[in-house]
């Protein structure tokens, strides 16, 4: 497992907690993924929010989002510690890398055809008078 | 209400599609409009997108079928996804009364 890995992580904390102390707990998170051996590469604090059904017979929650890169060693320990942990109601962890790269090929493969067929347009373009009747069709064709 | 085709349970909307010879009738003639791709899919969807992803669950949270939404079948399978997601994540609802 020496790739590695990118994962989303969001939890929603209890609303009554105080700002400071999902701070705290914020930072406790950042502390343990550094020496667990990961990194953050962003932390997003959603602020409070209505939840879409109660939970815990709360209907706010606090939601917070990391980014977290690593080997998933890290990721486990912190499941473990938010399971165990009473201000969070809720966690999802969802792996994005592998997600993230196969749209990266898909929008990467649609913009080299567009711009081939940009290219075939102008080129076509160009001998008109001899192809009129071939431009017509790719004309519809791009349509 | 008069008229024949049944409703699925808290979905307003009848959309005109033909949906198999049962649901036929003499007065209503075929019709053969099948809705093609009328939702934009982008290649990541993302779970947390609640506007996205609105627009596959109508008004009771359900999530839209591929015969009415027109997205392929690999479409459907991360929209999906990404719905479930985000329900368990209490973003958007399981079910709406």
């Amino acid at each position: 497992m020496a790739d590695k890995r990118v994962y989303e992580v969001m939890f929603i904390a209890a609303p009554e907690t105080a700002d400071e102390d999902v701070a705290k707990l914020n930072e406790a998170i950042t502390k343990l993924i550094e020496t667990e051996g990961g990194s953050i590469i962003k932390l997003e604090d959603m602020g409070r929010r209505k939840l879409a059904y109660p939970i815990n017979k709360k209907n706010e929650g606090y939601y917070v989002l990391f980014e977290i890169e690593g080997s998933g060693k890290e990721i486990f320990e912190l499941e473990r510690r938010m399971r165990v942990n009473d201000t969070i109601m809720r966690y999802l962890t969802v792996r994005v890398d592998e997600e993230r790269k196969t749209a990266q090929k898909l929008t990467d493969k649609r913009e080299s055809r567009q711009k081939r067929n940009n290219e075939r347009n102008r080129s076509s373009a160009v001998s008109k008078n001899e192809t009129e009747e071939f431009t017509a069709a790719e004309a519809q064709d791009n349509q | 209400m008069d008229k024949k085709p049944k409703k699925l349970d808290g979905e307003d909307e009848i959309i005109d599609i033909d949906l198999g010879s049962e649901m036929r009738n003499e007065k209503m003639p075929r019709r053969f409009q099948r809705r093609r791709q009328s939702q934009f899919v982008p290649d990541y969807i993302d779970w947390k997108d609640v506007d996205f992803l609105k627009r596959f669950t109508p008004e009771r949270g359900k999530i839209m079928p591929r015969r009415i939404s027109g997205v392929s079948a690999k479409d459907q399978r991360r929209v999906a996804t990404a719905i479930k997601r985000a329900r368990a994540m209490a973003l958007i609802p399981f079910v709406t009364d």
